[in-house]
């Protein structure tokens, strides 16, 4: 008995030598194991609020490692050293409470080690009086709607911008979500940004938000919202603070009416006689003048769809999930350099940047591409009205006329 | 001579000394069921050891069918944009995969674990209401059967198993799948109530003399505590469940936004639940390892004292953590702080479960046998979830984590490697005490090897994928968002179904394994592992009435210590008698009169009309109405049953001078 405790401390110093190098070749062959530039990685902040959360989380990592592999390390070690190799049946200790109560509280002083620290990041992520910007976003049944109130923040705004599927705000600029739905529970989550926070109808929660320089952000709605959960995504456009003010400035362009007689001009009356009952498009006017405004509550059971005034400013569209740009143009915006890249934002989608095809199958029969509850045989739950987008069953010619009328709303 | 009330097969009556008596009538109305052999043996029974079997056997289908609903996922996520479900099954199987997991095959199948073992392990004949046990059988095989016959009759739930408000209600949810899923989780839920009820009244008047509460075994103890969380959880789920169906079928408006509703009622409902459901579907095979691990370590285990404390302390922090499900939800910062810290406590208690295992092993003289590989199993995999737990409770790093794969990774080394390596330690246990005889230990082996592989490759790149940004419940993942490099999420997507497959290939080894055995001849010693608790101190299979006379226990692990005889001074053990001899004793002093509670049909009947009311409140109110006749004739017909057959009843009658005190209530 004796001499197996001797044999067994001298295990345990040996385990102490192997501890810290286990635990770093664990750490490495975790950490090499990843994908690079995965744009939803939780450790690569791109910001403040998201570098407040990366500091703290990579210390209970670290002792979440070194845990495992003490624990790992002495089953290893009985399974090895106590097996049954004809010894005669240990004696029939009960326990030693001494032992019981130093490995009780030796964790739950590592724990208060960490909830110190959690318990002040969690304050400062909730502060709410250094804000800059306010921005609403608005979920719902498969996309987000950003608006922008009047106010002074932002670098100043007059009149109120409404866009969807990407948001864009000044860099290094404390910016102030105030999140909320029209329909079910969405969750709001850039992680380069921030965590997430979830946008419940009927409550305005805030969530900070703030980039380190200009660039696109990926996120995704993270809680389950229906059908098409996984269709509803969207993005962070930060910009340099002259960029963000040519931005606004578009945004609020005057309506550009199509040329008479090209096709866009009959895209327009396609567009007036299909579209704008739920899509708005800021200073369009009907045949006889006067400004046409869409009625989505009467036609989305959410009562909002996508204003597309300024389609070809965004790069993607339908809860941000396809894209305007072709492949290349896309992956040079996502790889541009942050000198560069407010610039390339701006121009939107240009003619030779623009891949019609996604766009197309959309109009085509939008319930095939992206699931939606459009089926108009059964809408009774929903009073006759459509969870997403129907197919309005398009003829080509229509389908090329509102194409060519949507690629000059930017 | 033994004379046992309760009908018996003359198979379970050998050792001879046993008398059968029938009970001729219930009443006058019926003859009450006293067939011995065949299904009607088995249907109107009420004996826990039958009745445990079939909740096994029933768990264990309900785990095939969730298992398949896993693979048919992981078959969709295989590649980014997979066809093999549409985006309505997927979210449909999502939600049945867990909702089958928890509440009909883990909740279930330790049901199981408990009714044929605890009276057993605590030197009871049998639970203390019998009839009642039955009907929570009964209630939950129908209950799951009606919860699975939604995938015919328009499709099952696809709100999620935490079916979040409003999402659930009808404009969101159109099919009848959510009403499927409230009614038949209400109908389970009574499964579990009435189980919780019997057994804290058996394990707190009917343990085994000289069994006080620190001498009980510690499978009992932690069967105990479940059922005290599960006494005060499900109450708070059915409410819930019962909300939910009457804003989806009455028109209330309970989770109505438009009416003033705050759907952060139902999360707070559903998690203060939920997170004791997690123990509740962990604690028993904490119990199970508890007991596997010093068998086969011929040692007690370390530190029973804390063991048990730590267990009653999760039951008690485990109220009070529910809000860390909802880190995101928007709950304000105070409140945050408070579950966080919360969180991070309950953390100390299961710490203390994990050095108790391995101290155990310490010093010990340990046998491989796969229940303990099961054992040893879970302290490591177990250890890998609790510490992901840990990394949740610092809340802000939980708002990255939440909703990705990481959180699917967390649970299911909590789940899997916790809840059913502990189970596939039980199976290999108690196999021969259940059925005489022993499953085999060289294809137990592929077994644990296979699901210890399965589970690492399958929900172990859940881990990355989850901090790399992949969000839960979503049957498409798009190569752009997986990353670059040769190990990006499309990678370990792939490893992750290559994995699912092993993990059911060892599984169907087990099945394999269990078919085997069935067809062997050969039984099984009836102490074949050395074991210390008292429901080895029996047959194996047991008797109908458990014990021939009850033990007088004088010791925690009574069994050990009359084998096994310790020297006070050197603490040697010289093997002073064994399991025969003390089988002999005890027939020997066999109890003369043996009052067992009668087989009855009110139970099934009481529980086959829930889904009949059930059907009726989605489909047809008649039938609905005619459900609940039959509710009011069986409780009718229950409440005049007396609990035992009168003494009259009997052929021949009884001499009068019967032990009543062991006649259970009801």
């Amino acid at each position: 008995m004796k001499r197996s405790i001797q044999t067994a401390a001298g295990a345990r110093s040996r385990g102490r030598r192997l501890l810290l190098p286990g635990a770093a070749v664990a750490a490495v062959t975790f950490l090499s194991s990843c994908a690079k530039d995965a744009p939803q990685d939780t450790f690569q902040p791109k910001g403040d609020n998201a570098r407040n959360i990366d500091n703290l989380q990579r210390t209970p990592f670290y002792i979440a490692g070194v845990v495992f592999v003490i624990v790992f390390s002495v089953v290893l070690f009985c399974v090895i050293k106590f097996r049954d190799r004809g010894q005669a049946i240990p004696k029939q200790t009960h326990g030693k409470p001494a032992l019981e109560i130093a490995l009780t509280i030796l964790p739950a002083l590592i724990l208060v080690g960490v909830g110190i620290p959690t318990v002040k990041t969690l304050f400062m992520l909730a502060k709410t009086s250094d804000t800059q910007c306010v921005i609403n976003v608005t979920g719902q049944q498969w996309w987000w709607e950003y608006d922008y109130p009047v106010q002074d923040g932002c670098g100043g705004i007059k009149e109120p911008i409404v866009t969807s599927g990407q948001i864009v705000f000044p860099a290094k600029t404390n910016v102030l979500l105030k999140i909320t739905s029209r329909d079910v529970i969405h969750s709001f989550w850039i992680p380069s940004l921030n965590g997430k926070r979830d946008a419940v109808p009927g409550r305005v929660h805030t969530l900070r938000m703030e980039a380190d320089h200009p660039g696109i952000y990926a996120g995704q709605c993270t809680e389950f919202c229906g059908l098409s959960h996984a269709y509803m995504r969207m993005e962070a456009v930060a910009l340099d603070n002259a960029s963000f003010e040519q931005w606004k400035t578009n945004q609020l362009a005057p309506y550009q009416k199509p040329a008479a007689d090209s096709a866009a001009a009959a895209g327009e009356t396609t567009f007036l006689a299909q579209c704008s009952r739920c899509h708005q498009v800021n200073g369009v006017t009907n045949a006889n003048g006067d400004p046409v405004i869409s009625r989505p509550d009467q036609y989305v059971y959410s009562g909002a769809a996508p204003n597309l005034t300024n389609l070809m400013t965004r790069t993607d569209f339908a809860g941000a999930s396809f894209d305007l740009l072709t492949s290349e143009c896309k992956d040079k915006l996502w790889s541009a350099k942050p000198a560069d890249f407010s610039a390339l934002y701006l121009q939107g989608v240009t003619p030779d940047c623009f891949d019609a095809v996604q766009l197309r199958e959309w109009l085509r029969n939008a319930p095939g591409k992206k699931p939606m509850y459009a089926d108009p045989t059964k809408l009774g739950p929903t009073d006759g009205k459509t969870r997403g987008m129907p197919n309005l069953n398009l003829t080509e010619d229509q389908i090329d006329q509102i194409i060519s009328y949507l690629t000059e709303r930017k | 001579m033994a004379i046992a009330e309760r009908p018996i097969s003359p198979a379970l009556a050998r050792g001879g000394g046993t008398a059968l008596v029938t009970p001729s009538s219930s009443l006058g109305v019926f003859r009450r069921p006293v067939s011995t052999t065949g299904w009607r043996s088995w249907v109107f029974t009420v004996d826990h050891k039958k009745l445990g079997i079939m909740y096994g056997v029933a768990a264990f289908v309900f785990f095939i069918i969730g298992g398949c609903e896993a693979l048919l996922i992981r078959l969709q996520l295989a590649a980014g944009s997979n066809k093999v479900l549409s985006a309505n099954a997927y979210n449909q199987m999502f939600t049945m995969h867990a909702t089958t997991m928890v509440f009909l095959f883990v909740m279930p199948m330790a049901a199981a674990f408990a009714n044929y073992l605890l009276p057993l392990q605590i030197g009871a004949r049998d639970v203390a209401f019998p009839r009642i046990n039955a009907f929570g059988f009964w209630c939950f095989l129908f209950g799951g059967i009606f919860l699975n016959t939604a995938w015919f009759l328009g499709g099952a739930s696809d709100s999620g198993w935490f079916a979040y408000a409003p999402n659930t209600s009808v404009a969101f949810s159109p099919s009848h799948g959510v009403d499927f899923w409230a009614l038949g989780l209400q109908i389970t839920g009574i499964a579990s109530l009435t189980g919780a009820i019997n057994l804290i009244v058996t394990v707190l008047n009917m343990r085994a003399p000289g069994m006080s509460l620190m001498k009980m075994p510690i499978f009992s103890w932690m069967i105990l505590v479940v059922q005290f969380l599960l006494l005060f959880a499900i109450p708070v789920i059915t409410v819930a469940l019962f909300l939910l169906t009457f804003q989806r079928n009455f028109g209330a408006a309970f989770f109505s936004v438009d009416k003033g509703a705050d759907p952060l009622l139902w999360q707070h409902l559903f998690w203060i639940f939920g997170h004791p459901e997690v123990y509740i579907l962990v604690l028993p095979s904490f119990g199970i390892v508890s007991e596997v691990l010093p068998v086969f370590s011929r040692k007690p285990l370390f530190g029973y004292k804390f063991v048990v404390f730590s267990g009653a302390a999760i039951g008690f922090l485990g109220w009070g953590v529910w809000a860390h499900h909802m880190f995101a939800s928007g709950l304000g910062p105070v409140s945050v702080a408070v579950f966080s810290v919360a969180t991070m406590a309950i953390a100390l208690p299961t710490g203390v479960k994990i050095v108790n295992w391995t101290m155990t092993l310490w010093g010990g003289k340990l046998r491989f046998t796969t229940a303990m590989m099961f054992a040893i199993g879970l302290i490591v995999e177990f250890t890998i979830g609790g510490l992901s737990g840990v990394t949740h409770s610092v809340s802000p790093s939980d708002t990255q984590q939440t909703d990705t794969y990481y959180v699917v990774a967390h649970f299911h080394y909590v789940l899997f490697g916790g809840a059913v390596f502990g189970l596939f330690a039980g199976f290999y246990y108690w196999w021969p005490k259940v059925f005489g005889k022993m499953l085999s230990e060289r294809l137990g082996k592929w077994n644990f090897w296979l699901m210890v592989i399965g589970m690492n490759l399958t929900f172990g790149p859940m881990h990355i994928l989850g901090l790399q940004g992949q969000p839960r419940r979503m049957q498409i993942w798009t190569e752009f968002r997986a990353g670059d490099g040769f190990f990006n999420g499309a990678f370990w997507n792939l490893v992750a179904t290559v994995g699912s497959f092993i993990l059911a290939l060892g599984i169907f080894v087990f099945i394999v394994n269990v078919f085997l055995t069935y067809r062997s001849k050969e039984l099984a010693p009836g102490d074949p592992w050395d074991a210390r608790s008292l429901e080895w101190m029996t047959a194996s299979p047991p008797k109908e009435h458990n014990f021939d006379s009850i033990p007088t226990v004088h010791a925690l692990d009574e069994f050990f210590h009359r084998k096994y005889a310790e020297d006070e001074t050197t603490g040697e053990l010289t093997q002073v008698t064994n399991y025969e001899e003390i089988m002999a004793e005890m027939e020997a002093k066999a109890d003369k009169h043996i009052h067992l509670p009668s087989p009855s049909y009110w139970p099934i009947v009481l529980a086959i009309s829930l889904p009949i009311v059930a059907y009726g409140i989605i489909f047809n109110r008649l039938l609905a109405v005619f459900g609940a006749a039959i509710v009011m004739l069986a409780m009718a017909g229950w409440g005049l049953e007396p609990s035992v057959a009168d003494e009259s009843d009997y052929d021949p009658p009884s001499d009068g001078e019967s032990t009543k005190e062991l006649a259970t209530l009801g």
